[in-house]
């Protein structure tokens, strides 16, 4: 241990980021638990390296020197519904929109939970959280008039989410609640405190892109194509194609490639092809059964990241046949968790406990014991609340492995004595009809059916999980789960700012939802995208947005 | 002649409010919620409420039935839910590359279909015949995605002959374009080809049992010259018919060929559209396919005519 290092990184720290390197020296914190949670509460990188090299660790950065210039990359990606900045909802519209836009805290590319310096170069939060200021890179422009970036534009595009109701920022971040201290500071008062809140403001909150202080939501990309980033919008179709050239303005200095071409797919399986007949270089995601050629490719660089993607099978806790808590965990315990995994992704996806805290959030507590499959136990619990013998019907979207899904988990609830009748349809007609019925509207979600399954995408903090899905009233409670003490637990972690309060806060929040099972949850599967060896230094999030600012032909 | 046209185009017409209806009544029946299906299932009520109030999908079904009909006598089908810009112009982009798409597919198969049905027809029940029947069958039992998947794995990925998406670079010459169309117009040519072929030979046998190509024969003309004079003209006409026929399902797109290949035609704007529950673009690409429908059958009718005057006659009494 190299104490002088250390206490150099202790001196400078605010409470917050002291926290976190206290937790790692104590070996609370993994390497790569410390690089997140560290680079949310905003120590540099250097000092994260300092500590770590200080700990008898290595640090690495990737590079791109040497790189090879020019050239041309083509990129698959599913079409774009929306490429408005404030409302998309997308893959399609997060990976296009961030080619030109920039977030204030950027994907860190060597742990790609964590964080780095965007459009913010540093962040520093108040001893509770409730405070966070942001200093603004100074040398970035806006590349429609070169007039420069500033904490003004900041300011505006955070009015703009906070009035669309940005579901990150919706109780975290009040009207006005962003201030500009001076031309390259903002700070942020938040309504409580908030140990994540630059996770809300960067790349895992697609919609934070920053846009000009001018900019009007609603404003398509294509209608203004602005920006502070590496790429300039050349030409655009909705139907075909995102064509983007060097910004020669970049804050960053000249990008290696010439360009980038996004080309858009409806279906996974022509992107596959076309990545095998040499007409595209990088594929933006797909999945693992479609994809499978892929894994194995020794010509691809697969770039495989553990996401906090995951499929919620709702059950009603306030009526019908799952209504009484040892149904719901009856049904849980027919889970072949491993079984799904192997089958279904081919082992590219993590065993879930049902609840939404996953494995590599750095507050998550491993002490709450697995769910494993229990046909015996689960006939018990049908036994116990009086309904040996359940049908019901399953409902689900037509959305990539989910019917698949569907049918591994009739034949492993049958043994059980559940009979489950599946019915999927199309994404648009499930999520009307099934999922959250407009009708009616008090509570949300309550014309939901009594059991189902629903998709959600990733998110670095599970903030929206907990408030929307599973909060009393959340916008999107399907299984209508109403728990004070859930409640209770999940303001606590709200509250909670530092590695122990939170991770104490979690294991709360798991051992409740693990216990009252208003949603089951098999698996959090892996993000998948990937490239042609012919390039390097590519990098991708989990929400689509793939970046080639470092990214060289060989 | 002139009565004949007319009296096929004022049919078309009614016919065309007939199909603007029908696709006002489907579109507006089926439960959904455009606001929602936009923004998507995470986005507040309250922006999903603020659409529908700015597109007008929640005003009365009278009100935009009537505006769906304006709209289609102007050709001002308004703008698409999705992308907010005019519907008419990204159609006419659409329904030209499908039209690029079919033409291509069209050209290889009527040539080809045409001269083995016909030789089939002068062989009748030889090998040759009996081989050119069962080919067809063969080819036009297989659907479509089954050939374009088949071609892409051979063609496309494993020898690398020919690109597995079907659209050109924006500046392609026209070696260029038909290079890139070349493999999804096979895999079309090939289902059309047993069709067409098939109708031919049926067509061409009937004609050859009639008395008056005896009649020809025995006046002395060669076995060509009946052909030519006599027998193509009439064994033709149902093939003509196909063929048109065949014209308007290939203009609108054929959606698992185009998907495949990742070309953006007519079927999959359409299949997009109605995954987006984009109303004003299903409307009006399916108005515009209709009335490709129907001018293909009206030449049709027209060439069948001008074939063979009794069923203009008829049509006329």
């Amino acid at each position: 241990m190299d104490y002088s290092q250390l206490d150099k990184v202790r001196r400078s720290a605010v409470p917050l980021q002291l926290d976190a390197v206290e937790a790692f020296v104590a070996g609370r914190l993994s390497r790569r638990e410390f690089i997140q949670r560290a680079s949310i509460v905003g120590l540099s990188m250097a000092s994260i390296g300092a500590v770590i090299a200080a700990c008898g660790g290595t640090s690495t950065s990737p590079g791109a020197s040497g790189a090879k210039t020019g050239g041309t990359i083509r990129c698959a990606v599913q079409r774009p519904v929306s490429v408005d900045p404030v409302a998309m909802e997308d893959l399609g519209g997060y990976g296009i929109t961030a080619q030109s836009f920039e977030f204030l805290c950027a994907q860190n590319t060597s742990e790609p939970s964590g964080l780095s310096p965007g459009l913010a170069l540093e962040w520093t939060p108040n001893a509770d959280g409730t405070v966070w200021t942001f200093k603004l890179r100074q040398n970035a422009k806006w590349m429609h008039d070169g007039s420069a970036f500033t904490s003004a534009d900041v300011v505006a595009t955070m009015e703009r989410l906070v009035k669309a109701g940005n579901s990150g920022l919706k109780g975290v971040l009040p009207a006005g609640g962003a201030v500009a201290t001076d031309a390259n500071t903002v700070t942020f008062t938040l309504s409580g405190g908030n140990g994540n809140f630059p996770y809300l403001v960067s790349v895992y909150n697609a919609q934070t892109l920053i846009t000009p202080k001018d900019y009007v939501a609603g404003t398509k990309f294509n209608d203004r194509p602005t920006g502070t980033g590496a790429w300039k919008l050349k030409s655009y179709n909705q139907a075909s194609n995102a064509v983007f050239e060097r910004n020669p303005d970049w804050w960053g200095g000249k990008t290696p490639l010439d360009g980038t071409e996004w080309i858009f797919f409806d279906a996974t399986g022509p992107m596959i092809t076309a990545y095998q007949g040499g007409q595209v270089d990088a594929i933006v995601q797909f999945d693992v059964l479609t994809g499978s050629s892929l894994l194995t490719d020794p010509n691809f660089t697969l770039i495989a990241q553990p996401a906090a993607l995951h499929r919620q099978i709702w059950m009603r806790c306030d009526t019908g046949q799952f209504a009484k808590k040892e149904v719901r965990q009856a049904l849980a315990y027919t889970f072949d968790r491993p079984a799904l995994v192997q089958q279904l992704f081919k082992g590219r996806a993590q065993v879930g406990n049902d609840h939404v805290i996953w494995q590599n959030y750095p507050y998550y507590d491993s002490s709450v014991p697995q769910r494993t499959q229990d046909i015996a136990k689960a006939k018990s619990l049908l036994a116990a609340a009086g309904v040996p013998n359940l049908t019901a019907t399953l409902y689900a979207g037509q959305l990539q492995e989910i019917p698949d899904l569907c049918a591994l988990l009739k034949s492993q609830a049958a043994p059980a004595g559940i009979t489950l009748n599946v019915s999927t349809e199309s994404l648009s007609t499930f999520y009307g009809a099934q999922w959250c019925p407009k009708a009616p509207a008090d509570p949300p979600c309550s014309g939901a059916k009594e059991l189902g399954i629903v998709d959600y995408g990733h998110r670095a903090t599970p903030d929206v999980y907990l408030n929307a899905a599973l909060k009393s009233k959340g916008i999107w409670n399907s299984s209508q789960y109403n728990s004070p003490a859930f409640d209770a637990a999940f303001t606590a972690f709200q509250a909670s700012v530092g590695v122990d309060a939170q991770k104490a806060a979690c294991k709360n929040i798991e051992t409740i939802l693990n216990e009252d099972v208003p949603v089951g949850l098999p698996y959090f599967y892996n993000y998948l995208a990937g490239n042609s060896n012919k390039f390097t230094g590519v990098f991708s999030s989990a929400l689509g947005q793939m970046s080639f600012a470092t990214t060289s032909k060989v | 002649m002139a009565r004949f046209i007319s009296r096929r185009l004022l049919l078309s017409l009614l016919t065309l409010w007939l199909l603007a209806t029908l696709v006002f009544i489907i579109a507006n029946v089926l439960p959904n919620d455009v606001g929602r299906t936009i923004l998507g299932p995470f986005a507040p009520q309250e922006s999903v409420d603020a659409l529908n109030e700015r597109l007008g999908t929640n005003r009365p079904i009278l009100v935009r039935y009537v505006d769906s009909l304006l709209g289609l006598v102007t050709l001002n089908f308004g703008k698409s839910f999705v992308s907010d810009q005019p519907v008419l112009p990204q159609l006419l982009d659409a329904m030209v590359r499908s039209a690029k798409l079919a033409g291509l597919a069209l050209f290889i198969t009527i040539p080809l279909a045409i001269t083995a049905g016909v030789y089939a027809a002068r062989r009748r029940d030889r090998p040759v015949d009996r081989g050119i029947v069962l080919l067809g069958v063969t080819m036009s039992s297989i659907p479509e995605f089954v050939t374009a998947t088949a071609l892409v794995v051979v063609v496309g990925v494993q020898l690398q002959l020919l690109p597995v998406l079907a659209t050109p670079p924006p500046d392609a010459d026209i070696p260029t374009q038909i290079r890139y169309l070349l493999m999804p117009a096979t895999a079309m040519a090939i289902v059309y080809f047993g069709y067409i072929a098939r109708m031919t030979r049926a067509g061409t046998i009937e004609v050859l049992q009639s008395d008056y190509t005896r009649t020809a024969m025995m006046k002395g003309l060669t076995p060509n010259q009946t052909m030519r004079r006599h027998v193509l003209r009439n064994a033709l006409i149902p093939t003509v018919a196909v063929i048109a026929v065949q014209i308007g399902y290939l203009f609108g797109g054929i959606i698992a060929v185009e998907r495949i290949f990742n070309y953006d035609g007519m079927g999959r704007t359409m299949l997009f559209a109605a995954q987006q529950k984009d109303i004003p673009m299903l409307t009006a690409g399916v108005i515009l396919i209709g009335i490709v429908y129907m001018m293909a059958t009206l030449v049709a009718d027209m060439t069948i005519a001008w074939m063979n005057p009794r069923i203009r006659l008829d049509a006329e009494r």
